[in-house]
Parts: C-alpha cells; structure tokens; sequence
C-alpha cells in the first residue's frame, strides 16, 4: 500500500523553498535532541545506540507528529470543527494503528488538565498580590490619561508643522505668480 | 519521574561538540506529568503543515505524549532486532527493520533520507 502522506511531504518541500532564516528553520524542526536521548536511556538502560540510528528516530519522530496532525485535521475538517481537539488526536491514534497509545495518553490528558486549571488559579493570586483592584484601576485611568495627551501633543505638532507648510507654499505661489505676472508685461 | 523541574539543556561549549541546543528562547515550558518534549517546540512541528488548523491545547500535549511513546516503541523494537542479531549496538539498520516489518510505521517508507 502506498504511503498516503506524500502530499504532506510535497508541502513541506514547498515550505522549506520560502523557509524564513531562523536558528532552526520551522520546517527542519525535530524535537529536542537530549531529551529524545534521555528517553531512549531509561528504557534501554545499558544499550548502546548508534548516532545514526538516533538521527532517524529522531526524524521519524517528526514524520509521526505531522501524521498524526494530519489524520487529526481531517477528522476535524469532517466534523466541521475548527480547531483540532483531543478527541481528534486519539481517533487518529486508533486510526493510524497506535491505538494502544491510547491509554496512556488519556491518563495523562487528565493531568494535563489538571495543571491547567492549577495555573489558572495560580495567575489570579498573583494578580491580586498587593494592589487592590481600585487602585490598580486608578493607576490605569493615569495611564491612559497620560498616552492621550501625548498624542495630543503630537498631533498638535504635526497640524502645526502642516499648517506652517502649507503657509509656506502658498506664499510661494503667490510669489511665483507675481513673477510670472511681471514676465507677461516685460 | 514526574515532576515540575525543567530540564537542564545547556550547550555543551562552543566549541562544535555536539551544542545540545535543546529548549530554543521563548520555549521554556512547564511541561508536568513527566512530559518530555516541549509543548511549544510540538507545536512549531505541527505548524509546519500549512493546512494545518488550529489545535487545542489538549491536543498539542496529546500529540507530545504520543510522540514520546513513539520514540519509546520504536527504540525498543529497534533494540528486538539488535539483540535477535547478537549485536551491542542499535543500529540504523535496525531502525529501519522496524519500519519495514511494522504495518503502522509503512507512512515512515521513503520519506527518509
């Protein structure tokens, strides 16, 4: 059976033509090196491997992300949804045949949660450290009072610098009219 | 093996030796529940794809934690064949045994250098 992901590898071929300079251009991205080693040592603690079979795990796992991304879009896309959900990326788990990653993704996906909510909290009462809200408010209300009239200020600068120009040339024209006037009777 | 600690990834010098540049600015994570591999950097991977949509953010971590049993099932098949051919070394050639004999990884067929 054919590989039915050519057209995302074509994409990218297409991607990496106007890939924009950076320290790892977005589409030569892998995920990181060491803790892909790190992995690999705990499970095989006394094995050796060789560089170039980390090299292609390592890619491979970046085959993986955009396979799985990909199946998930469409499941997306045929249920209509814009934006890709958990629900999504385990079907495409069962679907892709790593269906038996499901478990322990899902476990996880509970402690995902979990953190999130726990951050929520966590910037809230940071927030509120100190300063109470009327007072935060009136530092705000200043704030913005002061941006406005430094706009002000510019704008006033500006209208006058346009207003000195355009004084400046109409005077020019006059002057240049009476020239020209001049001109006709010589 | 859970915990909040960031991983250390610092380059090892300057001077060429593998810089294990790891964790790029901006991409400092609070990654938890034992998750390896940077949300941000997933994401930047999945982004690649210009048909991509937009993901939750529960699905970029789900998208991660499969990808890290990825790496995992992979290398311990990969580790099958270099102990089946008495060997101490995982090799390249075993990488690509696996892909070859397992039905789920023919997407991998090819798109290797």
């Amino acid at each position: 059976m054919p590989c039915v992901r050519g057209n995302v590898y074509e994409q990218r071929r297409a991607v990496r033509a106007m890939s924009v300079s950076s320290d790892q251009p977005d589409d030569e991205l892998t995920i990181p090196r060491a803790a892909m080693n790190k992995m690999i040592k705990e499970l095989l603690p006394n094995v050796r491997v060789a560089n170039e079979a980390r090299e292609l795990i390592l890619n491979c796992c970046t085959e993986f992300i955009h396979l799985l991304s990909s199946e998930a879009n469409e499941i997306c896309n045929q249920q209509q949804k814009k934006t890709i959900n958990a629900e999504h990326i385990l079907m495409s788990l069962d679907k892709l045949g790593f269906g038996d990653y499901r478990a322990d993704a899902e476990a996880v996906l509970k402690d995902c949660k979990a953190m999130a909510a726990k951050k929520r909290r966590k910037s809230t009462r940071l927030e509120n450290l100190g300063i109470p809200e009327e007072e935060l408010l009136r530092q705000q209300q200043e704030l913005f009072a002061k941006a406005r009239e430094q706009v002000e200020m510019v704008e006033q600068q500006q209208w006058q610098m346009l207003q000195a120009q355009a004084a400046a040339a109409q005077q020019q024209q006059q002057e240049q009219q009476a020239i020209d006037e001049d001109e006709d009777y010589s | 093996m859970a915990g909040g600690e960031s991983e250390t990834n610092a380059s090892l010098n300057n001077n060429g030796v593998e810089a294990a540049t790891e964790e790029l600015p901006g991409e400092e994570e609070e990654k938890g529940s034992g998750l390896r591999f940077p949300l941000a950097r997933i994401k930047r991977i999945m982004k690649a794809d210009p048909e991509l949509g937009l993901a939750s953010q529960d699905a970029v971590f789900l998208v991660a934690k499969a990808t890290e049993l990825f790496v995992e099932s992979l290398a311990l098949e990969a580790y099958h064949y270099t102990s089946q051919s008495k060997k101490k070394t995982v090799s390249r050639r075993d990488v690509d045994h696996c892909i070859d004999a397992i039905e789920a990884l023919a997407f991998l067929d090819g798109a290797m250098d």
